[in-house]
């Protein structure tokens, strides 16, 4: 059932970047047709619809919420390079994380590389690698943050993952 | 208020050349490949996020705009990609000569 609403929302999705890319030219609509459709259906086959739907107020709230973070590294790198000392301590930290696999871990993990002194080595199951550019910065408490807003974006009860994570306070 | 928007413009286009000129400048002060990463997405997203930015407000149609809003989001997409993928394989590297030094020394 999940499988037959995806192809025609990939394709309407995919219509709409068609549009975008032929600037609103309609007369490329018929090659775009053409190519918009199989696309869909491989892709459905490539990447199946996973069985968590997307909040869309929550989504939003989070593009936001990386964009304000995404600013911040940018300033706080620029910082660093330009002051004389390079204030830098980089290092390893690993973290266990408590979003279920699948969608939920890969956005983490791949937000967390453009969040703020964070950038994610290897995923492991529920195991991810970050490299930290200061591990004296409060990376946990950035982690956390983004994970708790991922979770909210896939629609995940709060405190069925946060139980653990009580410690970081 | 149109005589405003250049001038909005070339500072906002001066501010992402500006952040594109200190990331690259991380590439040659900080010293190991996984810092220059930092360096490198960080602070270039940012740099293309300005002169995205810049260009909306020329943009002739709807379309355009969200073309050039499209071209950051895969650009972000990308270099968030190519960051994970270049430090997997680093890490990796770290792992293997570590793995090869202890039987010797």
């Amino acid at each position: 059932m999940r499988t037959v609403t995806a192809i025609p929302a990939r394709m309407i999705l995919l219509l709409l970047v068609w549009w975008v890319l032929t600037e609103g030219n309609l007369s490329g609509l018929a090659f775009g047709l053409a190519v918009v459709v199989p696309v869909a259906m491989v892709s459905v086959y490539l990447f199946p619809p996973g069985a968590r739907r997307i909040r869309i107020v929550p989504f939003l709230l989070f593009v936001l919420f990386f964009l304000g973070r995404s600013v911040v590294a940018g300033i706080d790198v620029a910082r660093r390079l330009l002051s004389p000392s390079l204030p830098a301590n980089p290092g390893y930290l690993t973290f266990d994380l408590e979003l279920p696999e699948g969608g939920p871990r890969w956005l983490l993990a791949n937000a967390l590389s453009l969040t703020p002194g964070t950038l994610s080595v290897t995923l492991d199951g529920a195991r991810l690698d970050l490299h930290c550019l200061d591990t004296r910065d409060p990376v946990e408490e950035e982690v956390r943050a983004v994970e708790r807003r991922v979770a909210g974006v896939f629609g995940l009860p709060a405190d069925n993952w946060r139980e653990k994570g009580g410690e970081v306070g | 208020m149109d005589a405003v928007v250049p001038w909005v413009q070339g500072i906002l286009l001066m501010i992402g050349c500006a952040f594109f000129a200190i990331g690259t400048f991380g590439l040659f002060r900080f010293t190991d490949t996984l810092t220059r990463i930092h360096a490198l997405t960080k602070v270039d997203n940012l740099g293309l996020g300005f002169i995205a930015l810049a260009l909306l407000f020329s943009a002739p149609s709807l379309a355009v705009a969200m073309k050039i809003a499209l071209i950051w989001v895969v650009a972000l997409a990308a270099s968030a990609t190519s960051a994970h993928l270049v430090a997997r394989a680093v890490r990796a590297q770290e792992q293997d000569r570590a793995a090869t030094r202890e039987p010797h020394d």
